[in-house]
């Protein structure tokens, strides 16, 4: 595709009953790990949403690698994935690798290229051994990892993860961080209030009350979003 | 998957689900319609006997699967007397456990991912009709996907519903229901971003 | 009109039924509440009419429909542990097929109200659909599959009318309840427009 990994919202107002959520948003970005922050209802998860369309602009156009989400969901749906906060929300199928293959439905692979995949996803984040149980049986770190290989079997252009590890203990956080910020070859739009995270992207977003109030490196835009409260 | 199916290697084990599912619908009208003397209520015992032991289940299945029935037998003996005889009533009764048996026995010998895979094939002929087989088979897959968790949901109510010292009787229904459907939304928007729709 | 059968079932309608069945099934799992002298009251049945309430006429009737296909390839669900293609064969069967139409019937009359839910409508609802749809499927079945006549059949069943009753004015309570706490789910035109699809609300949570 032409505008590879370009995220650009042009003007993007949201609104709902009449509120104000998100306010004249216009940004560019070509980074590969996009960090976005900001207090709570500050806008951040409707930033996320609408880079695959689960929120609609009620102005402005936003487009995602080319893609106007607005216009082609289900095409810019296809090329990003997304990353939700609860573990227990995204998992959907009874058994682990009926989850994985969920995702792959209506790909037009064959049954044999699809077992592989799933096989090999299963196997690059430890869920070999679990690939027939039931998802009820797992912990939240592995249901939490069984979403991000779900997202992640699509082979996304773009990852969407919106406090992928808010729910999460020390070890799992640090796991799906470290999968999420080192070993991902997607771009990356990671919304969360875990600083240290934030830091370890190459460029930050701040919201605040619905306006994109920061845009630039990670340190300098944490530090002034840590003055604020000091 | 909980279920109440008996893993074994029987015919009756491999036999298709849905050739089970079609024969057990077929034999419960034949014997709902038909035995009404000595010799045809026989047969129709010695058919449950014989697939049961055909099955190959563990000996105390079907005096399990009777006990089951113990209700049924009960409630049918005592409100059959008042209204038939005593032989109209016998023969009602058996009949009725006869079927309960035989789609018990189909229950004991399938596995529930067989039959839901056995009814997805069963819709095909409706999509003519609009209905899609794939997404009812979603449809029934992420129900049982929600079974826990929407136990969980309740455990969890209940559990605040203690530790606040409050009793709430059936109105605990309602924050059951606020939270299991405001799951359902997080799961609805967990669809669309996977490109189910 | 609430859940139009000319629009096919979106995400969110499918996640709401998938749910809704889950819930029906764990309805099941609440000990019978006894009542003195009569049929002690189960909460499943409670879940049938509330179904109808709640997600009305076509997603109403497919929760349950959800439901019972899951008994029927052997899950456990039904109220006291029960399961499997006995219970369609049995002398219930009649009863459980007539709470997919039952629901159906609840919902529709429960949302006749264009947007608005009022208690008169949501009870008619629950005793049109949630009694005699039911009763109007169960009876024959039951006598059919025991040989009595029709009217036997008819009097054995009145023994649950009471506890029927008694459901529908909870289910009914329950459900207004609902309709203050979080009336997005009832989905009617005052909190959702038909023509803007479902998913494309920054609902966010
Ligand atoms: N469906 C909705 N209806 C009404 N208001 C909404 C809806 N979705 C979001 N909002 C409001 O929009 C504002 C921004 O919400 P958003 O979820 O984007 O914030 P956030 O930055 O992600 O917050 P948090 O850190 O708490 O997740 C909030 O005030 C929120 O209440
Ligand atoms: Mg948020």
């Amino acid at each position: 595709m032409s505008d590879a990994r370009e995220i650009a919202l042009e003007e993007v107002t949201v609104r709902l009953d009449g509120r104000s959520i998100l306010e004249g948003v216009t940004v560019r970005l070509d980074a590969r790990r996009i960090a976005v922050v900001g207090a709570n209802g500050s806008g951040k998860s409707t930033f996320a949403r609408l880079l695959n369309g689960l929120a609609t602009p009620t102005s402005g156009t936003v487009r995602v690698h080319g893609v106007d989400v607005g216009r082609e969901p289900r095409r810019a749906r296809a090329e990003v994935g997304f990353v939700f906060t609860n573990p227990d929300a995204q998992v959907l199928m009874p058994t682990v690798a009926e989850d994985v293959r969920l995702s792959l439905r209506g790909s037009g692979m064959a049954r044999a290229e699809l077992d592989a995949r799933v096989a090999e996803v299963l196997a690059d984040y430890g869920l070999t051994s679990h690939a027939d149980a039931p998802v009820y049986s797992l912990s939240g770190g592995q249901k939490q990892l069984l979403a991000l290989a779900s997202v992640l079997v699509r082979r996304p252009r773009l990852v969407v993860a919106d406090e992928p590890t808010t729910l999460l203990d020390l070890g799992n956080a640090q796991r799906i961080g470290r999968i999420l910020l080192d070993e991902l070859d997607a771009q990356l739009v990671l919304v969360t209030h875990d600083l240290e995270l934030a830091q370890r992207c190459d460029i930050a977003l701040r919201f605040h009350e619905g306006r994109l109030v920061a845009v630039g490196e990670p340190a300098e835009v944490v530090d002034a979003y840590r003055r604020e409260y000091a | 998957m909980i279920a109440l199916h008996v893993p074994g290697d029987s015919v009756l084990h491999r036999a298709p689900a849905g050739i089970k599912l079609l024969a057990l619908f077929v034999l419960a009208l034949a014997v709902s319609l038909y035995p009404h003397d000595l010799p045809s209520l026989g047969a129709a015992v010695g058919v449950v006997v014989a697939l049961h032991l055909a099955a190959l289940l563990p000996p105390t299945t079907l005096p399990k699967q009777l006990w089951q029935t113990k209700w049924i037998v009960v409630v049918m003996v005592a409100t059959q007397l008042a209204f038939l005889t005593p032989w109209d009533a016998l023969v009602n009764t058996v009949r009725v456990v006869s079927i309960v048996l035989l789609a018990g026995l189909l229950t004991l010998t399938t596995r529930s991912e067989d039959l839901l895979e056995a009814l997805e094939t069963g819709l095909r002929p409706l999509t003519r009709i609009g209905v899609d087989p794939r997404r009812v088979g979603l449809t029934l897959s992420l129900a049982i996907a929600m079974l826990p968790v929407v136990a969980g949901i309740a455990a969890r109510v209940r559990d605040t519903e203690r530790a606040r010292g409050v009793r709430l009787g059936p109105r605990l229904v309602v924050p059951v229901l606020v939270l299991a459907l405001r799951h359902a939304d997080d799961v609805a928007d967990a669809l669309t971003a996977r490109g189910v729709d | 009109m609430t859940d139009a059968p000319r629009r096919r079932f979106d995400t969110r309608d499918i996640a709401r039924i998938a749910v809704f069945a889950a819930l029906i099934a764990a309805l099941g799992l609440i000990a019978p509440i006894p009542v003195p002298g009569l049929v002690p009251i189960t909460a499943q049945t409670l879940g049938i009419i509330l179904a109808g309430m709640v997600l009305g006429a076509w997603r109403g009737a497919a929760a349950v429909l959800v439901f019972e296909l899951l008994v029927l390839v052997g899950l456990p669900l039904l109220a006291g542990g029960h399961g499997g293609a006995a219970s369609f064969v049995g002398v219930t069967a009649g009863y459980l097929i007539g709470w997919i139409p039952g629901a159906f019937v609840t919902g529709l009359i429960a949302h006749s109200g264009r947007g608005r839910i009022a208690a008169w409508r949501v009870a008619l609802g629950g005793l049109v659909g949630g009694v005699l749809v039911v009763y109007a499927c169960g009876i024959p079945v039951q006598a059919a599959v025991t040989g009595l006549p029709l009217g036997a059949a008819a009097l054995t069943s009145l023994a649950f009318v009471p506890g029927d009753l008694i459901k529908i004015t909870v289910a009914t309570i329950i459900t207004l309840a609902l309709w203050r706490a979080y009336p997005p789910v009832f989905g009617t035109r005052r909190h959702r427009h038909a023509e803007e699809p479902a998913t494309a609300q920054p609902v966010t949570r």
